[in-house]
């Protein structure tokens, strides 16, 4: 009775199963099937029963099942699901099924026989294929960012890295680290910066975003520049976790810093120059009065002479004409001294400067323009002062790209042109804004003229004076629109 | 024609003083502001002498220098500068400039510069008006008799002269000495150099 038991019991599981079955004997004959299988494979109960399991098989894979098989039975053990490779299932209407197969040895009244589990692989591989396809791009991703991982457990106060990270931070590749251990890694006079990143990043009311670039000084490796950036997880308002990634920024704080320290070095020399040109001027026209004076003294000595004057007139217009000659002499030596300060004038390939003056401003970032040059070819250098020059051209296109800026121009471009005009070469900065009035085309060199909000307007008669100063001449077209157009001339070298 | 001294400079006071100065020299002094203003002023020939300074705002000195050789104004050329500049003075001077001076100017300094340059714009304002005056002599020869002066300053005999123009020797002796009463040559020699300062060459 309770074998009988057994017995139904086993077929009203063994039917009502979702997953297929089959009951194999030790010769691999499919004893009994239930629904599952059947409805799986394509085949009617009866088709089923004595057919051989290798017949459930592609036929290129039979002969290794046969041997398998034997192999199993010789030292039958329980086998899950969903271990080994992927298996293949042939049904009736010759489709391969990838499946996910069980064993389960039975001994009944001596004879031994295998229960086969199975079931529809094709979803579990799918997914399997496209997390492994987004494992591997994350990876690409970080490969090529660069990007290293961290960890960091708050609760447990532990910090996990991978390869990348450790590299970046210069650790051992097992070192075990601790998060203390990277917190005193932290550059001193960035340590503050860390801490205020922290706590804004774990204040469970605000984004829980963490962003902080310092510098990873390790007695070990050289001191580089990192960005961390990443996220905290809350539990009950309680900080837990902040995951996120690292990166080398070294090398771009590095571009950052040359980039200012051009920028600095170039003002710095412009307003030597500027200050010694304003010195020199001005000594120009206090010379201006002194030759007056001398000569209107000379000329009344001279008057006098004509008739019988006294000694003491004489005596006084003589001191006035020495005293104007010795004041000459101290402002000639004072302009002989500017002059040795003032900028050195030197042979210049127009079209490298302006490419080099396009590639700062866009370092500089002001915005993202095209640009396009057309530069001519047998341009002679011109004579002039690099820095000076490197200064008009960039004031150019800085006034330029503020003003398709500021009129939301979609694609501003940039057009620089050179030319050569007789004995002297021209540089051509066209934008594509909304240009300006020809009215307004000879008021923006005057001094704080300016159509923009910000700024002195200071741009464009600084440049005027730094060209002409060079013997060129800078203007305005106003015809040769769409947008600003402005030309500069200068003296070619030789 | 006196002799005149023209002072470009765009300091009125530089301009007056110096004019003063000069004036009590006995010359007679024309002072401009601008630049542009005195190349409207100035014939191609004239005599006397310019001061120019070398800095003005429009148009400046060397400029006026480079437009009046342009239009073969033969004016000497005197320049004042706040502080001498080496370069410039030198393409200056180079440009045919007689001086090159440092402000403020002593009066002997400044006459003595205009005596050279008055002497040299005598030499080459007589020489142009000699040239002139050739060129209006050689303008009343007729079509023919530049032909055979032409090839008569070539060496060439009447005979050569006449075969060559197709014409009697007779006619060719008869033009010859109409050529050379005309422009006042006495033998052919002259009457060579006459024709290269006339523009005839041969």
């Amino acid at each position: 009775m309770i074998r009988r038991l057994d017995h139904l019991s086993f077929h009203a599981l063994f039917n009502i199963a979702a997953d297929a079955l089959l009951l194999v004997d030790a010769e691999g004959k499919i004893l009994v099937s239930n629904p599952s299988a059947q409805a799986f494979l394509g085949y009617s109960p009866e088709e089923m029963q004595h057919m051989c399991v290798e017949q459930l098989i592609p036929e290129r894979l039979r002969d290794r099942h046969v041997h398998y098989r034997q192999h199993y039975l010789a030292k039958p053990e329980k086998r899950t699901m969903g271990q080994g490779a992927d298996l293949l299932a042939l049904a009736r209407d010759g489709r391969e099924l990838p499946v996910d197969i069980g064993l389960s040895p039975i001994m009944v009244e001596g004879e031994r026989y295998v229960l086969i589990t199975f079931i529809d692989a094709l979803e579990r591989r799918r997914a399997q294929a496209a997390l492994r396809e987004s494992e591997e791009r994350l990876r690409l991703a970080k490969r090529a960012a660069g990007l290293g991982v961290f960890d960091r457990d708050l609760l447990r106060d532990t910090v996990t890295l991978d390869a990348r990270a450790r590299e970046i931070l210069g650790l051992e590749e097992d070192a075990v680290v601790t998060p203390e251990q990277l917190m005193a890694q932290v550059h001193p006079e960035d340590d503050a910066l860390r801490r205020s990143a922290l706590k804004q990043a774990m204040n469970p009311h605000g984004t829980g975003e963490y962003y902080l670039e310092y510098r990873n000084s390790q007695s070990s490796a050289p001191e580089r520049w990192v960005a961390a950036s990443g996220q905290v997880f809350f539990e009950d308002d309680e900080p837990v976790r902040i995951v996120g990634t690292l990166q080398d920024i070294t090398e771009r704080k590095a571009m950052k810093q040359a980039f200012r320290d051009h920028q600095a070095d170039i003002d710095a020399a412009l307003k030597r120059q500027a200050a010694s040109q304003t010195a020199s001027a001005m000594a120009h026209e206090l010379n201006q009065p002194l030759a007056a004076l001398s000569a209107y003294s000379e000329v009344a000595l001279h008057e006098l002479e004509k008739t019988a004057c006294s000694d003491q007139l004489k005596r006084a217009l003589q001191g006035c004409i020495e005293q104007s000659h010795r004041a000459g002499r101290t402002l000639h030596e004072l302009l002989e001294y500017l002059h040795e300060g003032e900028p050195g004038l030197e042979a210049i390939d127009l079209n490298v400067l302006v490419r080099e003056t396009l590639t700062l401003a866009r370092a500089e970032g002001l915005i993202q323009f095209n640009s396009v040059l057309e530069p001519y070819l047998h341009l002679p250098l011109v004579q002039g002062n690099r820095l000076q020059l490197q200064k008009v051209i960039a004031n150019l296109i800085r006034n330029g790209l503020e003003a398709m800026r500021d009129a939301g121009v979609e694609n501003p471009t940039i057009t620089i042109r050179t030319s050569q005009k007789g004995n002297k070469a021209m540089v051509t900065v066209q934008d594509s804004g909304p240009g300006f009035h020809p009215d307004t085309a000879t008021r923006i060199f005057e001094p704080f003229f300016t159509t923009k909000s910000r700024g002195m307007g200071m741009g464009l008669s600084i440049s005027r004076a730094l060209v002409e100063a060079g013997g060129g001449l800078l203007w305005a077209d106003p015809e040769a629109g769409p947008g600003a157009t402005f030309h500069f001339t200068l003296p070619l070298a030789s | 024609m006196m002799d005149a001294v023209y002072i470009i400079d765009d300091d009125p006071a530089v301009r007056d003083s110096l004019a003063l100065m000069i004036s009590q020299e006995g010359l007679i002094v024309e002072a401009f502001e601008r630049a542009e203003d005195f190349l409207n002023f100035v014939p191609q020939h004239c005599r006397g002498c310019a001061i120019v300074d070398i800095y003005m705002p429009t148009m400046d000195g060397m400029a006026l220098q480079e437009s009046l050789l342009e239009r073969q104004v033969t004016l000497p050329i005197i320049f004042l500068t706040g502080h001498g500049e080496i370069p410039m003075s030198v393409r200056a001077i180079k440009a045919g400039a007689v001086d090159f001076l440092t402000k403020p100017i002593t009066r002997e300094r400044l006459m003595s510069s205009i005596r050279t340059a008055l002497m040299l714009s005598e030499k080459v304002y007589d020489q142009a008006m000699k040239a002139e005056t050739t060129r209006h002599r050689l303008d009343d020869l007729t079509e023919r008799e530049r032909e055979v002066m032409s090839l008569a300053i070539l060496g060439q005999s009447n005979k050569e002269i006449a075969r060559h123009l197709g014409i009697s020797h007779r006619t060719v002796e008869i033009h010859k000495a109409k050529i050379m009463h005309k422009t006042g040559a006495t033998n052919l020699l002259e009457l060579a150099r006459l024709a290269q300062e006339g523009g005839i060459v041969p």
